[in-house]
Protein backbone atom coordinates (compact mmCIF):
# COMPACT_ATOMS: atom_id res chain seq x y z
CA UNK A 1 0.00 0.00 0.00
CA UNK A 2 2.71 2.54 0.85
CA UNK A 3 4.29 2.01 -2.89
CA UNK A 4 1.07 3.23 -4.15
CA UNK A 5 1.06 7.26 -5.00
CA UNK A 6 -1.12 9.52 -2.89
CA UNK A 7 -0.41 12.60 -4.45
CA UNK A 8 -4.02 14.18 -3.28
CA UNK A 9 -4.05 13.11 0.44
CA UNK A 10 -4.07 16.51 2.20
CA UNK A 11 -6.44 17.72 -0.66
CA UNK A 12 -8.70 15.19 -0.19
CA UNK A 13 -8.95 15.06 3.38
CA UNK A 14 -9.70 19.12 3.56
CA UNK A 15 -12.45 18.55 0.89
CA UNK A 16 -14.06 15.91 3.27
CA UNK A 17 -13.89 18.07 6.18
CA UNK A 18 -14.96 20.78 4.50
CA UNK A 19 -18.07 18.70 2.89
CA UNK A 20 -18.31 17.63 6.74
CA UNK A 21 -18.76 20.76 7.76
CA UNK A 22 -21.52 22.04 5.04
CA UNK A 23 -23.67 18.82 6.23
CA UNK A 24 -23.31 19.99 10.02
CA UNK A 25 -25.21 23.34 8.25
CA UNK A 26 -27.63 21.25 6.42
CA UNK A 27 -26.18 21.69 3.25
CA UNK A 28 -27.32 18.41 1.66
CA UNK A 29 -25.31 18.47 -1.54
CA UNK A 30 -22.49 17.65 0.85
CA UNK A 31 -23.65 14.29 1.27
CA UNK A 32 -23.13 13.40 -2.25
CA UNK A 33 -19.60 14.42 -1.98
CA UNK A 34 -19.17 12.56 1.31
CA UNK A 35 -20.72 9.76 -0.55
CA UNK A 36 -18.91 9.85 -3.81
CA UNK A 37 -15.58 10.54 -1.90
CA UNK A 38 -16.01 7.88 0.69
CA UNK A 39 -18.12 5.21 -0.04
CA UNK A 40 -15.36 2.41 -1.69
CA UNK A 41 -13.73 2.78 1.64
CA UNK A 42 -17.09 2.44 3.63
CA UNK A 43 -18.39 -0.50 2.18
CA UNK A 44 -15.03 -1.98 2.37
CA UNK A 45 -15.54 -2.16 6.14
CA UNK A 46 -19.37 -3.10 6.22
CA UNK A 47 -18.74 -5.61 3.80
CA UNK A 48 -15.59 -7.25 5.69
CA UNK A 49 -17.52 -7.31 8.59
CA UNK A 50 -21.13 -8.32 7.51
CA UNK A 51 -19.81 -10.63 4.50
CA UNK A 52 -22.98 -10.09 2.73
CA UNK A 53 -23.26 -8.08 -0.22
CA UNK A 54 -27.28 -7.28 0.76
CA UNK A 55 -26.83 -6.47 4.16
CA UNK A 56 -23.28 -4.82 3.75
CA UNK A 57 -24.91 -2.24 1.05
CA UNK A 58 -27.86 -1.95 3.48
CA UNK A 59 -25.39 -0.92 6.42
CA UNK A 60 -24.22 1.59 4.15
CA UNK A 61 -26.79 3.22 3.21
CA UNK A 62 -28.13 3.37 7.00
CA UNK A 63 -24.48 4.99 7.60
CA UNK A 64 -25.15 7.75 5.54
CA UNK A 65 -28.66 8.50 6.18
CA UNK A 66 -27.59 8.46 10.33
CA UNK A 67 -24.73 10.87 8.84
CA UNK A 68 -27.13 13.30 7.32
CA UNK A 69 -29.46 13.05 10.19
CA UNK A 70 -26.87 13.48 13.05
CA UNK A 71 -24.44 15.42 10.95
CA UNK A 72 -23.33 17.61 14.29
CA UNK A 73 -22.27 14.72 16.03
CA UNK A 74 -18.67 14.58 14.26
CA UNK A 75 -16.38 16.95 16.24
CA UNK A 76 -13.79 17.81 13.64
CA UNK A 77 -11.02 18.58 16.50
CA UNK A 78 -11.19 14.93 17.60
CA UNK A 79 -10.03 12.74 14.77
CA UNK A 80 -9.41 13.07 10.91
CA UNK A 81 -13.15 13.04 9.28
CA UNK A 82 -12.52 9.97 7.20
CA UNK A 83 -11.14 8.28 10.78
CA UNK A 84 -14.54 8.84 12.15
CA UNK A 85 -16.43 7.77 9.31
CA UNK A 86 -14.42 4.42 9.23
CA UNK A 87 -15.30 3.76 13.08
CA UNK A 88 -18.91 4.82 12.24
CA UNK A 89 -19.22 2.66 9.55
CA UNK A 90 -17.62 -0.32 11.36
CA UNK A 91 -19.74 0.35 14.46
CA UNK A 92 -23.19 0.21 12.44
CA UNK A 93 -21.70 -2.88 10.97
CA UNK A 94 -21.63 -4.54 13.79
CA UNK A 95 -24.72 -3.20 15.17
CA UNK A 96 -26.17 -5.20 12.32
CA UNK A 97 -24.16 -8.44 13.16
CA UNK A 98 -25.39 -7.93 16.92
CA UNK A 99 -28.74 -7.10 16.29
CA UNK A 100 -29.61 -11.00 14.84
CA UNK A 101 -29.96 -9.64 11.47
CA UNK A 102 -27.53 -11.30 9.98
CA UNK A 103 -26.11 -14.95 10.30
CA UNK A 104 -23.54 -15.39 8.21
CA UNK A 105 -20.98 -13.16 9.81
CA UNK A 106 -17.80 -11.98 8.31
CA UNK A 107 -16.14 -13.74 4.72
CA UNK A 108 -12.25 -14.28 4.29
CA UNK A 109 -10.46 -11.30 3.05
CA UNK A 110 -10.12 -12.78 -0.44
CA UNK A 111 -14.06 -13.15 -1.22
CA UNK A 112 -14.87 -9.58 -0.38
CA UNK A 113 -14.67 -8.06 -3.89
CA UNK A 114 -11.82 -6.27 -3.08
CA UNK A 115 -10.85 -3.23 -5.74
CA UNK A 116 -7.18 -3.02 -5.95
CA UNK A 117 -7.05 -0.44 -8.32
CA UNK A 118 -9.01 2.83 -10.11
CA UNK A 119 -10.91 2.96 -6.00
CA UNK A 120 -12.01 6.59 -6.16
CA UNK A 121 -10.30 8.42 -3.42
CA UNK A 122 -9.81 5.69 -1.37
CA UNK A 123 -6.09 5.65 -1.10
CA UNK A 124 -6.08 9.15 -1.06
CA UNK A 125 -8.61 8.77 2.13
CA UNK A 126 -5.87 7.05 4.23
CA UNK A 127 -6.35 7.41 8.28
CA UNK A 128 -3.49 9.89 9.31
CA UNK A 129 -0.08 8.24 9.01
CA UNK A 130 1.34 8.65 12.52
CA UNK A 131 -1.62 7.23 14.24
CA UNK A 132 -1.33 4.23 11.78
CA UNK A 133 2.16 3.83 12.78
CA UNK A 134 1.51 3.92 16.57
CA UNK A 135 -1.71 1.44 16.66
CA UNK A 136 0.51 -1.65 14.82
CA UNK A 137 3.75 -1.07 16.73
CA UNK A 138 1.52 -1.22 20.10
CA UNK A 139 -0.41 -4.17 18.74
CA UNK A 140 2.68 -5.41 17.84
CA UNK A 141 4.49 -4.97 21.19
CA UNK A 142 1.48 -8.10 22.61
CA UNK A 143 2.11 -11.67 22.55
CA UNK A 144 1.24 -13.31 18.99
CA UNK A 145 -1.76 -14.43 20.60
CA UNK A 146 -3.13 -11.70 22.14
CA UNK A 147 -2.65 -9.77 19.08
CA UNK A 148 -4.40 -12.45 16.87
CA UNK A 149 -7.38 -12.49 19.07
CA UNK A 150 -8.14 -8.42 18.92
CA UNK A 151 -7.39 -8.48 14.95
CA UNK A 152 -9.73 -11.25 14.67
CA UNK A 153 -12.42 -9.46 16.64
CA UNK A 154 -11.68 -5.79 14.68
CA UNK A 155 -11.51 -7.21 11.16
CA UNK A 156 -14.30 -10.12 11.51
CA UNK A 157 -16.52 -8.62 13.89
CA UNK A 158 -16.13 -12.03 16.26
CA UNK A 159 -17.18 -11.94 19.90
CA UNK A 160 -15.52 -13.29 23.03
CA UNK A 161 -17.86 -16.49 22.71
CA UNK A 162 -16.65 -17.08 18.96
CA UNK A 163 -13.15 -16.44 19.54
CA UNK A 164 -13.03 -18.74 22.81
CA UNK A 165 -14.72 -21.74 20.36
CA UNK A 166 -12.54 -21.18 17.65
CA UNK A 167 -9.37 -21.01 20.37
CA UNK A 168 -10.90 -24.10 21.72
CA UNK A 169 -10.43 -22.46 25.42
CA UNK A 170 -13.24 -21.27 28.13
CA UNK A 171 -14.78 -18.27 27.29
CA UNK A 172 -13.51 -16.90 30.90
CA UNK A 173 -9.71 -17.83 29.52
CA UNK A 174 -10.57 -15.50 26.36
CA UNK A 175 -11.37 -12.94 28.52
CA UNK A 176 -8.97 -12.50 30.41
CA UNK A 177 -6.59 -13.16 27.45
CA UNK A 178 -8.13 -10.16 25.37
CA UNK A 179 -8.43 -7.96 28.65
CA UNK A 180 -4.73 -7.78 29.35
CA UNK A 181 -4.13 -7.38 26.01
CA UNK A 182 -6.49 -4.18 25.94
CA UNK A 183 -5.00 -3.07 29.14
CA UNK A 184 -1.30 -3.42 27.61
CA UNK A 185 -2.60 -1.68 24.31
CA UNK A 186 -4.00 1.03 26.31
CA UNK A 187 -0.74 1.47 28.34
CA UNK A 188 1.05 1.57 24.97
CA UNK A 189 -1.01 3.88 23.21
CA UNK A 190 -1.30 6.33 25.98
CA UNK A 191 2.43 6.68 26.79
CA UNK A 192 2.79 7.66 22.63
CA UNK A 193 0.46 10.49 23.43
CA UNK A 194 2.34 11.82 26.08
CA UNK A 195 5.46 11.56 23.85
CA UNK B 1 -14.61 -18.01 35.71
CA UNK B 2 -10.40 -18.21 34.86
CA UNK B 3 -9.33 -20.88 32.77
CA UNK B 4 -6.40 -23.09 33.15
CA UNK B 5 -3.91 -21.35 31.15
CA UNK B 6 -4.31 -17.80 32.55
CA UNK B 7 -1.63 -16.48 34.28
CA UNK B 8 -1.49 -13.19 36.41
CA UNK B 9 -4.45 -11.34 38.11
CA UNK B 10 -7.67 -10.66 35.88
CA UNK B 11 -7.68 -7.42 34.95
CA UNK B 12 -10.65 -5.17 36.60
CA UNK B 13 -13.53 -5.00 34.20
CA UNK B 14 -14.36 -1.33 34.63
CA UNK B 15 -16.00 0.99 32.30
CA UNK B 16 -12.54 1.97 30.27
CA UNK B 17 -12.03 -1.67 29.59
CA UNK B 18 -16.08 -1.84 28.64
CA UNK B 19 -15.76 1.41 26.72
CA UNK B 20 -12.47 -0.92 24.96
CA UNK B 21 -14.69 -4.01 24.06
CA UNK B 22 -17.16 -2.00 22.93
CA UNK B 23 -15.31 -0.44 20.59
CA UNK B 24 -13.56 -3.29 19.54
CA UNK B 25 -16.86 -4.95 18.84
CA UNK B 26 -16.88 -7.71 21.23
CA UNK B 27 -20.39 -6.86 23.44
CA UNK B 28 -23.44 -8.29 22.56
CA UNK B 29 -27.03 -8.56 23.88
CA UNK B 30 -27.61 -6.71 27.48
CA UNK B 31 -24.12 -5.58 27.74
CA UNK B 32 -23.79 -4.37 24.37
CA UNK B 33 -27.47 -2.52 24.71
CA UNK B 34 -25.96 -0.99 28.15
CA UNK B 35 -22.96 0.02 26.64
CA UNK B 36 -25.12 2.29 24.60
CA UNK B 37 -27.48 3.51 27.35
CA UNK B 38 -24.26 4.77 29.27
CA UNK B 39 -22.07 6.39 26.30
CA UNK B 40 -25.49 8.62 25.86
CA UNK B 41 -25.52 9.60 29.19
CA UNK B 42 -21.54 9.04 30.27
CA UNK B 43 -19.41 11.89 28.99
CA UNK B 44 -16.44 10.16 30.57
CA UNK B 45 -17.57 6.52 28.85
CA UNK B 46 -17.81 8.20 25.67
CA UNK B 47 -14.86 9.92 25.80
CA UNK B 48 -13.11 6.37 26.47
CA UNK B 49 -15.34 4.93 23.65
CA UNK B 50 -14.36 7.45 20.75
CA UNK B 51 -11.06 7.32 22.14
CA UNK B 52 -10.98 3.55 21.15
CA UNK B 53 -12.47 4.42 18.06
CA UNK B 54 -10.39 6.36 17.24
CA UNK B 55 -6.93 4.69 17.71
CA UNK B 56 -8.52 1.27 16.08
CA UNK B 57 -9.70 3.07 13.22
CA UNK B 58 -6.64 2.96 11.10
CA UNK B 59 -6.60 -0.97 11.06
CA UNK B 60 -9.59 -0.20 8.55
CA UNK B 61 -7.21 0.37 6.23
CA UNK B 62 -5.72 -2.78 5.85
CA UNK B 63 -9.59 -3.74 4.58
CA UNK B 64 -10.04 -3.16 1.15
CA UNK B 65 -12.30 -0.97 -0.46
CA UNK B 66 -14.84 -2.12 -2.39
CA UNK B 67 -17.92 -0.46 -5.06
CA UNK B 68 -21.23 -0.52 -3.65
CA UNK B 69 -24.40 -0.61 -6.41
CA UNK B 70 -25.58 2.41 -7.91
CA UNK B 71 -28.79 1.84 -6.08
CA UNK B 72 -27.61 2.75 -2.87
CA UNK B 73 -27.28 6.36 -3.74
CA UNK B 74 -30.47 6.23 -5.50
CA UNK B 75 -31.53 4.73 -1.94
CA UNK B 76 -29.90 7.05 0.53
CA UNK B 77 -31.42 10.08 -1.91
CA UNK B 78 -34.60 8.75 -1.44
CA UNK B 79 -34.61 8.18 1.96
CA UNK B 80 -33.21 11.49 2.69
CA UNK B 81 -35.33 13.50 0.40
CA UNK B 82 -38.81 12.24 1.53
CA UNK B 83 -38.69 11.48 4.91
CA UNK B 84 -41.81 8.77 5.72
CA UNK B 85 -44.38 8.44 8.56
CA UNK B 86 -43.39 4.89 10.34
CA UNK B 87 -45.72 2.24 8.80
CA UNK B 88 -47.77 1.89 12.38
CA UNK B 89 -51.11 3.76 12.28
CA UNK B 90 -50.76 5.90 15.86
CA UNK B 91 -54.26 4.94 16.51
CA UNK B 92 -54.11 1.08 17.51
CA UNK B 93 -56.88 -0.84 17.06
CA UNK B 94 -58.71 -1.43 20.29
CA UNK B 95 -58.67 -5.21 19.59
CA UNK B 96 -55.06 -4.71 19.85
CA UNK B 97 -55.19 -2.95 23.09
CA UNK B 98 -57.83 -5.61 24.36
CA UNK B 99 -54.65 -8.48 23.54
CA UNK B 100 -52.27 -6.80 24.92
CA UNK B 101 -54.55 -6.12 28.29
CA UNK B 102 -54.93 -10.03 28.24
CA UNK B 103 -51.29 -10.92 27.32
CA UNK B 104 -49.30 -8.68 29.78
CA UNK B 105 -49.82 -7.78 33.45
CA UNK B 106 -50.59 -3.79 34.08
CA UNK B 107 -50.30 -2.51 30.95
CA UNK B 108 -52.54 -0.27 30.61
CA UNK B 109 -52.86 3.20 32.97
CA UNK B 110 -56.54 4.81 31.87
CA UNK B 111 -58.66 5.57 34.38
CA UNK B 112 -58.69 7.67 37.17
CA UNK B 113 -55.18 8.08 38.68
CA UNK B 114 -54.45 9.33 42.76
CA UNK B 115 -54.73 12.79 43.36
CA UNK B 116 -50.76 13.46 43.60
CA UNK B 117 -50.20 11.37 40.43
CA UNK B 118 -52.59 12.79 38.65
CA UNK B 119 -50.96 16.44 39.40
CA UNK B 120 -47.28 15.24 38.28
CA UNK B 121 -48.62 13.78 35.19
CA UNK B 122 -50.67 16.77 34.14
CA UNK B 123 -47.67 19.41 34.81
CA UNK B 124 -45.89 16.21 32.78
CA UNK B 125 -48.30 16.64 29.77
CA UNK B 126 -48.69 20.14 30.32
CA UNK B 127 -44.97 20.40 29.81
CA UNK B 128 -44.14 17.82 27.28
CA UNK B 129 -43.67 18.37 23.46
CA UNK B 130 -47.01 17.41 22.91
CA UNK B 131 -48.39 20.96 23.35
CA UNK B 132 -45.77 22.76 20.37
CA UNK B 133 -46.26 22.25 17.06
CA UNK B 134 -45.37 18.77 15.75
CA UNK B 135 -42.43 18.55 13.57
CA UNK B 136 -42.47 15.98 10.36
CA UNK B 137 -41.35 13.14 11.56
CA UNK B 138 -37.85 11.94 10.50
CA UNK B 139 -37.23 8.33 9.11
CA UNK B 140 -34.33 7.04 11.90
CA UNK B 141 -31.84 5.10 10.32
CA UNK B 142 -32.56 0.94 11.32
CA UNK B 143 -30.57 0.41 14.34
CA UNK B 144 -30.73 4.52 15.77
CA UNK B 145 -31.32 3.55 19.48
CA UNK B 146 -33.17 5.99 21.68
CA UNK B 147 -31.93 6.81 25.28
CA UNK B 148 -33.03 8.04 28.31
CA UNK B 149 -31.53 9.40 31.85
CA UNK B 150 -34.36 9.43 34.48
CA UNK B 151 -32.59 11.01 37.27
CA UNK B 152 -34.05 9.96 40.54
CA UNK B 153 -34.66 13.53 42.82
CA UNK B 154 -31.54 15.37 44.70
CA UNK B 155 -29.82 11.72 45.46
CA UNK B 156 -27.58 12.08 41.91
CA UNK B 157 -28.66 8.21 41.32
CA UNK B 158 -30.59 7.71 37.80
CA UNK B 159 -32.58 5.23 35.83
CA UNK B 160 -30.71 4.54 32.37
CA UNK B 161 -33.33 3.50 29.80
CA UNK B 162 -31.99 2.30 26.33
CA UNK B 163 -34.38 1.05 23.52
CA UNK B 164 -33.08 -0.88 20.62
CA UNK B 165 -35.87 -0.31 17.64
CA UNK B 166 -34.41 -3.12 15.74
CA UNK B 167 -34.40 -5.32 18.66
CA UNK B 168 -37.28 -4.23 20.03
CA UNK B 169 -35.74 -4.95 23.66
CA UNK B 170 -35.49 -1.95 26.10
CA UNK B 171 -33.08 -1.90 28.35
CA UNK B 172 -33.08 -0.24 32.08
CA UNK B 173 -30.38 0.05 34.29
CA UNK B 174 -30.59 1.15 38.06
CA UNK B 175 -27.42 0.57 38.82
CA UNK B 176 -26.92 2.26 42.60
CA UNK B 177 -30.49 1.88 43.09
CA UNK B 178 -31.14 0.16 46.35
CA UNK B 179 -34.43 -1.09 47.83
CA UNK B 180 -36.17 0.12 50.96
CA UNK B 181 -37.69 -3.34 51.77
CA UNK B 182 -41.10 -1.73 51.57
CA UNK B 183 -41.53 0.15 47.94
CA UNK B 184 -40.59 -0.86 44.73
CA UNK B 185 -40.51 1.76 41.49
CA UNK B 186 -42.40 1.06 38.47
CA UNK B 187 -41.75 2.57 34.90
CA UNK B 188 -44.03 4.27 32.80
CA UNK B 189 -44.61 5.30 29.10
CA UNK B 190 -45.78 8.43 28.46
CA UNK B 191 -46.63 8.41 24.94
CA UNK B 192 -45.77 11.70 22.97
CA UNK B 193 -49.00 11.54 21.07
CA UNK B 194 -50.93 11.82 24.85
CA UNK B 195 -52.44 8.88 24.79
CA UNK B 196 -52.81 6.06 27.89
CA UNK B 197 -49.13 5.57 29.90
CA UNK B 198 -47.98 2.00 29.54
CA UNK B 199 -46.21 0.65 32.19
CA UNK B 200 -42.98 -0.86 31.57
CA UNK B 201 -42.81 -2.81 34.86
CA UNK B 202 -40.97 -2.70 37.56
CA UNK B 203 -37.41 -1.82 38.16
CA UNK B 204 -34.88 -4.12 39.88
CA UNK B 205 -32.56 -2.29 41.89
CA UNK B 206 -28.84 -2.47 41.28
CA UNK B 207 -29.83 -4.42 38.21
CA UNK B 208 -29.38 -3.91 34.62
CA UNK B 209 -32.39 -5.90 33.16
CA UNK B 210 -33.08 -5.99 29.10
CA UNK B 211 -37.38 -6.75 28.50
CA UNK B 212 -38.84 -7.67 25.01
CA UNK B 213 -41.43 -5.18 24.32
CA UNK B 214 -44.70 -5.95 22.49
CA UNK B 215 -45.10 -3.69 19.26
CA UNK B 216 -47.92 -1.90 20.94
CA UNK B 217 -45.67 -0.70 23.08
CA UNK B 218 -42.88 0.24 20.81
CA UNK B 219 -45.47 1.88 18.41
CA UNK B 220 -45.69 4.62 21.09
CA UNK B 221 -41.91 4.60 21.86
CA UNK B 222 -40.94 7.96 19.10
CA UNK B 223 -39.74 11.08 19.75
CA UNK B 224 -41.17 13.09 22.27
CA UNK B 225 -42.27 9.89 24.24
CA UNK B 226 -41.03 10.61 27.83
CA UNK B 227 -40.60 8.30 30.81
CA UNK B 228 -42.27 8.57 34.81
CA UNK B 229 -41.39 6.61 37.78
CA UNK B 230 -44.03 5.43 40.43
CA UNK B 231 -43.58 4.87 43.72
CA UNK B 232 -45.48 1.72 44.39
CA UNK B 233 -46.01 -1.41 46.87
CA UNK B 234 -43.68 -4.05 46.23
CA UNK B 235 -44.66 -5.46 43.26
CA UNK B 236 -45.55 -2.61 41.72
CA UNK B 237 -48.97 -0.98 41.33
CA UNK B 238 -51.90 -3.29 42.39
CA UNK B 239 -54.16 -4.04 39.56
CA UNK B 240 -57.52 -1.88 40.15
CA UNK B 241 -55.70 0.77 42.16
CA UNK B 242 -54.42 4.10 41.34
CA UNK B 243 -50.65 3.76 40.87
CA UNK B 244 -48.69 5.65 43.45
CA UNK B 245 -46.97 9.21 43.36
CA UNK B 246 -44.34 10.35 40.27
CA UNK B 247 -41.22 10.47 41.98
CA UNK B 248 -39.16 10.82 38.63
CA UNK B 249 -38.86 11.70 35.11
CA UNK B 250 -36.81 11.78 31.78
CA UNK B 251 -37.12 12.04 27.87
CA UNK B 252 -36.17 10.04 25.31
CA UNK B 253 -33.85 11.20 22.60
CA UNK B 254 -32.13 9.83 19.58
CA UNK B 255 -28.26 8.43 19.95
Amino acid sequence: MAARPRPTSDEAREALQSAMARLADGDQSALEEIYRATRVKLFGITLRILGDRKEAEDALQDVYVNLWQRADRYDPSRASPIAWLAAFARNRAIDRLRTGKVRAGAVPVEEAAPLPDQTPLADALLVDAEQTAQIHKCLGALDARTQGHIRAAFFEGKTYAQLAEAADVPLGTMKSWIRRGLQRLRACLEASEKA
Amino acid sequence: MSGPEDTGPDVQRDDPMIAAEWALGLLEGEELLAARGKYATDPAFAWRKEWWDDWFAPLSDAMPGAEPGEHVWDGIAARIAAPQVPAQDPAAPAANVIELQAKVRRWQWVAAISSMAAAVALALFLTSPISRPVAPPVQVAAAAPMVATVPIGETGLRLDVTYIPDSQRMVVGAVGLKTDGVHDHELWLVPADGSALQSLGVVAPGEVRSMELPQAVTAKLGDGASLVLTREPIGGKPAGKDAGPVVAKGAFTRV
